[in-house]
């Protein structure tokens, strides 16, 4: 009996939603059977719910011992709070190393170093001659070009020693890696080692050799060769440990030369040490130009020699610190859920060590720290200070001959000098990467210093990807582009430098280019490191154009958005050549209204939409100018999810012109009524409350003109009707404004009285609009239909005090008291919270022009995905407030896209169970009212809905989701959201082109038990449908302004009145799923305990049957009885009822 | 689907089960469908003593009406059986008749329609014997009187919710005049005991008094509460007694503990989510 078991947590949807299903947590089955295990314990979360904390009056006032005092004295110096500390101590746990796994790596360290020294030697060869390399190793390096002086051989290393993080005890959990500098032999390197790669080629060499012997040894699971931070000149070994232990650790060897062999004064970055004569084949020119410098490559060479030095200053200053540790390790994790860590150039761990440690020097760090501060003190000095300005330096010593920060300034966008004041540690990180960490550090430092609850989630957990992050995202693809971009921009002493690796020597200059070029645009421009790839030691090192692609990503400034002009100089000026060379063809001569002659750039864009991918404009204008990569190779992903709320026939706009046109004749309406003469009391406020008025509608409404040939009329009431023989009239929604009345002693004092009273303002309001200005109205108890301009409004009329009214009860004493009832609940909602929302949400459109593209997209996904009817606009509306007011860690989105996204992260993620959502709409709640309604909230969280939204107007009762949704309902949504997100970055971040962007809006319909499939004639808004049919039927509809006598047919749309009257007549026994938006399908699922056999009860005999079962008689539902309804009740509207039979029994 | 049929079929033939004391039966749209709904129609009865406003022996009690079938549709279908005097069809059952004046059409619009049950009224107590052995299956749209649905049901529900203004200004006038009158009623009769001491002496104040009383509400009583709460408060010392010290010491200790154990739940509840791994 009851339907099949398989199917989706849906199912259990049946009538218990009083409180919060088990089934909302994917984890439930563990958290129970951790409660039944440990039973005793007080307070342990039973089901993932947190339940307030009872502690007996004795635990909580007994005496103190000095060990708890203590501790909780630390804590309040130490840490903001004892969460946070407990948090970060949980977090400590999940990433250090453990103990055990310590000594197996350690084992398997000196293992390693055995098997290295055991290595035999070779005989010396030239370096050009590598026919004794054995066939199954190829060289870790790019010999371009082949020829090179010099001989090598290979001994046993002279040293072996561990480096890097692992000694530190900093290193982080997954991918630990053991960081193994081989000291070459001095045999092996001659003078002048240090001129034209050949170091580096000696170092592969040495490499090359060592794999190959290594890779014999059972000791190893895998041998590989990578780069060392993506630096293409230094390949390094890996070493994988084998059997169980293969994830546990990854050995890197780096070679490097024998202490003091390279004398430093060379390596500095005037410096050149790759002749152009030999790099470039050709003689150097004649005219006596000095070779370029040569600083990164010199800086390579450089880290080599210093790798045993800056391991010893790093044990020095973090050597028993424990906090200091603590807060490197925590550093470390900030940095990688913001993909700042890897690739060349990246902001490495090492980096971040390093910097503790010049902060210790300078005293701004203490050792007694707790790790929370250290990483509070690390991000304040990245957030306040510029290194690309002031560079630091960790050497103190005034020595003469060390070279001046300047001179570092001219060759690196970063200076951060080490000890010895010759090594620029930032050499790699370019000025865009520098500033994201400045961007973030600063972020950060809002959110600490905001004292949000939720601190620790969002700065340490909360992943950061760069499409989440990054309002618009664009893929240059193939690399090989950049290659020609490198000959455009004459970057040959760049390609020197970097030893022909084109990708990193553009990325700064193509960055300063686009910077340049957005402007005002732009906040904010990164741009992905090369991925660090690892290959096999049988093949060829990967080429440069293999290192994937390169990304970037664009966080625009939404007031400088809105301009469709750069201006220029004046054309007299000097700059003006610049400007014009700048942006070439589309510069052109403008005379402005003050009567100013300038150069300027106009954009071609009309509405919000396409001025949101300006740009896009100018970034493919730009590289096509200036690096010669043509438009094809610029994969933009700005703006593609547009097209899902772009209007029928409009595909320049997404729809805010079109609401903008909505939001100005409400304007005008509310003047007419305010200045209406005439009426016994005055209006004293007129407030919007539809979501056409707070921009948040999908598709929002056109003016409509009905063709009168095509409708019924209805001549004495002056209005059109639907014909039974046509197909159904477009739909016209009416906008719902809602106008007060000024209060006044006239006023009844009885509920039934006020109602009479307000129809009569109604009846008078429609007699005064169209006597005075001629409107077309229509009026009924409760409301009044004005046809203005096309667009049409539902006026209703309030008095102030009527819920009140409502409320009033007189207890047998007399005393009058004030109690919430349904009537007065809903009329509170409709006339006091809903225009309030309305206004604030407005404002928030006004502050951030991308949240109506987000609230819409929002729900048109929601809706897409059949869920529509569950979830009340409001409740979507605000959930897309949510994401501009509280956007930590990221900034508020300024795209539709990057909206969307961080909407499906929020809802597949929020922990509706324990937490509210709060909206601090006007920022109208301070920090302690908040925390005062998250710890109330967990005292009294039964008595809420299963979604709670807090605003400040509504700071009790989270009305917008008080009937709904169910938790099953909630439960679906957060699955299919964590399944479309997935998939839809994935789309946005495949720089072959997205595929089909509506993959994630269609709905999954094989849940469903029983499929009513509709008829389009009858759908009014087929067009809209996410996969807009080629064609459709006639709506009647002119396509200008004709007469407009009679009042069009509003609100009719058979697909909500059939489902008005499925849920009132089966509502007990099925859910109901439909997408407004032009779906063709409705979804039925029944309730499984519907279906369970029961007595017979007379007050529930609906839809049922008595059968014999058993010999007892019990009621069931009747299933073929109902479904032949389906088709009876939308007679002309359903073509066809598939019932998946196989799906249930009866 | 097919066995199903066939068990349809076999239910068909044998009596159709109804629970004791109702008899069941078959109601169908029209002649199309296959399946039928089932009324249990049962004799309209209530124990001693419980009022009802139905008429006993005339009434028969309907269970299970579907959404499609209307009062006159019902009285059609019954009206074999004998004269019916009155269908009301209601949500659930109740015992009474609904307020006999009729409610207005303009301020109580007709809710849709669920299944339902439904008192119907015959003019003999003959009509509900009749009426409780029929057989059925009853049509509800027959050829010569066809019931709408879908479409054209939906079309004529927009065509009667366009209201008339007119009629709707007279309802709201009567209504309003009856109001007044009855307010005007009231007022003179409150004027005319304001003062004057009633049998026992005494003498009721009232707002319009030229003196105005506190009202009697209950937001009222609380503000007055509150008040004197704040009056006493400012009246006592804090911190000024060693006792009061270590007091408010030991409540601060207490506050702090028991966040420790909130935010330890919390803990407690993210491990177990695994919350703390970072990626």
């Amino acid at each position: 009996m009851g339907p099949a078991p398989a199917g989706a947590q849906l199912r259990g949807a049946a009538g218990d939603a009083e409180m919060m299903e088990p089934a909302l947590e994917g984890t439930v089955k563990e958290g129970k059977k951790e409660s039944s295990k440990k039973h005793t314990v007080a307070g342990s979360p039973v089901e993932g719910l947190l339940k307030p904390v009872k502690l007996s009056r004795a635990e909580l006032y007994k005496e103190p011992t000095s060990e708890e005092l203590n501790c909780l004295r630390e804590t309040e110096s130490l840490f903001h709070s004892s969460l946070l500390r407990l948090q970060v101590e949980e977090l400590l746990k999940e990433v250090r190393l453990s103990e055990k796994k310590k000594e197996r790596i350690d084992a398997f360290l000196w293992k390693v170093n055995q098997r290295i020294m055991r290595v035999p030697s070779t005989p010396e060869t030239e370096l050009t001659d590598q026919t004794w390399l054995p066939a199954g190793v190829r060289v870790p390096l790019h010999q371009v070009p082949y020829t090179v002086k010099g001989c090598f051989r290979f001994l046993p290393p002279a040293q072996i020693t561990v480096v890097g993080s692992y000694l530190l005890g900093t290193c982080i959990r997954p991918d630990i890696n053991v960081d193994v500098a081989l000291t070459m032999p001095r045999e092996i390197l001659q003078d002048k080692d240090g001129l034209n790669q050949r170091y580096f080629r000696k170092r592969a060499l040495y490499l090359a050799h060592l794999a190959h012997h290594l890779a014999q040894d059972p000791l190893f699971d895998s041998v590989h060769f990578s780069y060392t931070n993506g630096c293409h000149l230094k390949p390094l070994l890996l070493l994988r440990p084998h059997g169980k232990d293969e994830h546990l650790v990854t050995v890197r060897l780096h070679p490097c030369p024998p202490p003091d062999f390279f004398r430093p004064c060379r390596l500095l970055p005037s410096k050149n040490n790759v002749r152009s004569a030999w790099y470039r084949g050709q003689s150097p020119p004649g005219d006596g130009s000095p070779e370029p410098p040569t600083p990164h490559y010199n800086t390579w060479v450089l880290q080599d020699t210093a790798l045993k030095s800056h391991v010893q200053l790093l044990s020095t200053v973090l050597g028993s610190a424990l906090g200091l540790k603590d807060g490197v390790v925590l550093l470390k994790v900030w940095l990688r859920q913001r993909e700042l860590d890897k690739g060349l150039g990246g902001f490495s761990g090492f980096l971040v060590s390093m910097l503790v440690a010049f902060l210790v020097s300078t005293r701004k760090i203490h050792n007694t720290m707790s790790g929370y501060q250290v990483l509070r003190s690390v991000l304040q000095f990245l957030a306040t200070t510029d290194l690309t300005v002031n560079g630091i330096s960790l050497c103190f010593s005034s020595d003469p001959s060390l070279p001046a920060l300047a001179d570092f300034h001219q060759a690196f966008p970063v200076v951060f000098l080490d000890s010895s004041g010759r090594l620029n540690l930032c050499a790699d990180v370019t000025a865009s990467t520098y500033h994201q960490v400045q961007h973030e550090a600063r972020l950060s430092m809002v959110l600490l210093d905001s004292k949000a609850e939720d601190g620790f989630q969002l700065l340490l957990m909360t992943p950061k990807p760069m499409i989440r992050a990054f309002d618009h995202v664009l893929h240059l693809c193939p690399l090989s582009r950049l290659q020609a971009a490198c000959h455009r921009l004459k970057l040959w002493p760049e390609l020197q430098d970097h030893g022909g690796d084109y990708v990193s020597a553009t990325l700064g200059p193509l960055t300063t280019l686009l910077e340049q070029g957005l402007g005002s645009r732009l906040h904010l421009l990164a741009h992905s490191r090369p991925a660090v790839s690892e290959w096999d030691i049988s093949q060829d090192p990967p080429k440069h154009r293999d290192s994937g692609t390169l990304t970037l990503g664009l966080l625009l400034r939404p007031e400088g958005l809105t301009s469709v002009l750069e201006l220029g100089p004046e054309a007299d000026q000097p700059e003006a050549a610049d400007f014009r060379q700048f942006w070439g063809s589309r510069s052109e001569l403008r005379r402005f209204q003050d009567g100013a002659i300038r150069e300027a750039v106009v954009w071609e864009a009309v509405s919000m939409s396409q001025k949101r991918l300006i740009p896009h404009q100018v970034v493919t204008h730009l590289l096509a100018l200036h690096a010669d990569i043509p438009e094809a190779c610029v994969h933009y992903m700005g703006g593609l999810l547009d097209a899902l709320i772009q209007g029928l026939k409009e595909t320049s706009s997404t729809g805010e012109e079109a609401l903008a046109a909505a939001v100005r004749c409400y304007d005008e309406l509310s003047r007419l009524l305010w200045g209406l003469e005439g009426l016994p009391l005055t209006v004293s406020a007129v407030q919007g409350a539809h979501p056409v008025l707070r921009y948040t509608e999908v598709f929002p409404p056109t003016p409509v003109w009905p063709a009168y040939s095509f409708h019924e009329h209805l001549r004495e009431r002056a209005s059109l009707l639907p014909r039974p023989d046509k197909p159904c009239p477009a739909y016209v929604e009416p906008m719902t404004v809602v106008c007060h009345l000024e209060g006044s002693g006239q006023w009844p004092q009885d509920a039934e009285a006020i109602q009479r009273v307000r129809a009569a303002f109604q009846l008078r309001l429609a007699e005064l609009l169209t006597q005075q200005h001629g409107l077309q109205c229509r009026a009924t108890a409760t409301h009044t239909d004005v046809l203005k301009d096309g667009f049409v409004f539902r006026i209703r009329v309030a008095y102030q005090r009527e819920p009140q009214v409502l409320k009033e009860m007189q207890s047998p004493e007399g005393m009058i008291s004030l109690r919430d009832t349904p009537a007065s609940l809903s009329l509170e909602k409709d006339t006091k919270q809903m225009p309030l929302l309305t206004s604030a949400l407005h404002g928030l459109q006004q502050q951030h022009p991308a949240f109506s593209g987000v609230a819409r997209l929002a729900k048109r996904w929601v809706r897409a995905q059949l869920l529509g009817e569950e979830f009340t606009d409001e409740s979507l509306d605000l959930v897309a407030a949510a994401l501009f007011l509280h956007p930590e860690p990221f900034t508020p989105p300024s795209s539709p896209q990057v909206g969307f996204l961080r909407f499906l992260f929020l809802v597949s993620t929020f922990d509706w169970k324990n937490n509210p959502l709060i909206v601090n709409l006007n920022n109208e709640l301070t920090v302690e009212e908040q925390a005062e309604i998250r710890s109330g909230f967990l005292a009294t969280r039964t008595q809420f809905p299963v979604m709670v939204i807090i605003t400040p107007q509504d700071r009790k009762n989270s009305i917008w989701t008080q009937d709904g949704p169910s938790p099953q309902i909630l439960q679906q949504l957060m699955v299919l959201a964590a399944e479309a997100l997935p998939i839809l970055e994935k789309q946005l971040m495949d720089p072959r082109g997205p595929g089909d962007i509506r993959t994630v809006f269609r709905p999954p319909l094989d849940m469903y038990d029983v499929l009513i499939r509709l008829s389009p004639r009858h759908i009014p808004r087929h067009r809209q449908a996410v996969d807009s049919p080629a064609a459709s039927f006639c709506r009647g509809l002119l396509s200008e302004p004709g007469p407009l006598s009679l009042m069009p047919v509003l609100g009719y749309d058979p697909p909500q009145l059939y489902l008005a009257q499925l849920r009132e007549a089966y509502g007990d026994l099925a859910l109901f799923f439909y997408d407004q938006h032009g779906g063709e399908v409705i979804g039925v699922l029944w309730k499984p305990t519907s279906f369970q056999p029961h007595p017979f009860k007379a007050s529930n005999t609906k839809g049922r049957m008595v059968v014999l079962q058993g010999g007892e008689l019990v009621m069931v539902p009747n299933v073929e009885a109902i479904l032949e309804d389906f088709a009876i009740l939308g007679e002309g509207l359903v073509r066809a009822v598939d019932a998946r039979s196989e799906r249930w029994t009866v | 689907m097919v066995a199903r049929r066939r068990k349809r079929a076999a239910r068909n033939a044998e009596e159709v089960p109804s629970p004791p004391g109702y008899s069941a039966i078959p109601i169908k749209f029209s002649e199309k469908q296959q399946a039928s709904h089932y009324l249990y129609v049962r004799e309209h009865r209530v124990r001693e003593g419980t009022k009802s406003s139905w008429p006993q022996k005339r009434t028969l009690f309907v269970l299970n009406v579907p959404p499609y079938c209307t009062e006159e549709c019902l009285s059609r279908l019954l009206s074999p059986c004998g004269p019916v005097q009155s269908v009301e069809l209601q949500g659930k059952p109740e015992l009474t008749e609904s307020s006999k004046e009729p409610k207005s059409k303009f301020f109580h619009p007709k809710p849709v329609p669920g299944f339902q049950v439904a008192y119907v009224v015959f003019q003999k107590p003959n009509g509900v014997s009749a009426a409780l052995a029929l057989k059925g299956p009853l049509l509800v749209s027959t050829e010569s009187h066809p019931v709408k649905s879908g479409i054209h049901k939906w079309i004529s529900d927009y065509a009667d919710s366009v209201q008339d203004p007119e009629a709707l200004r007279v309802e709201v006038d009567t209504f309003m005049e009856a109001y007044d009158k009855k307010i005007a009623e009231e007022e003179a009769k409150a004027k005319e005991e304001e003062g004057v001491p009633d049998d026992e002496g005494w003498v009721k104040v009232t707002r319009r008094g030229r003196r105005p009383v506190l009202p009697r509400t209950e937001a009222a009583s609380l503000r007055v509460l509150e008040r004197e709460k704040r009056k006493r408060a400012r009246k006592e010392l804090l911190n000024f007694y060693a006792w009061q010290h270590r007091e408010t010491k030991m409540e601060h200790l207490a506050q702090l503990r028991k966040k420790f154990e909130e935010d330890k739940q919390r803990i407690e509840l993210m491990r177990a989510q695994r919350k703390f791994r970072p990626y």
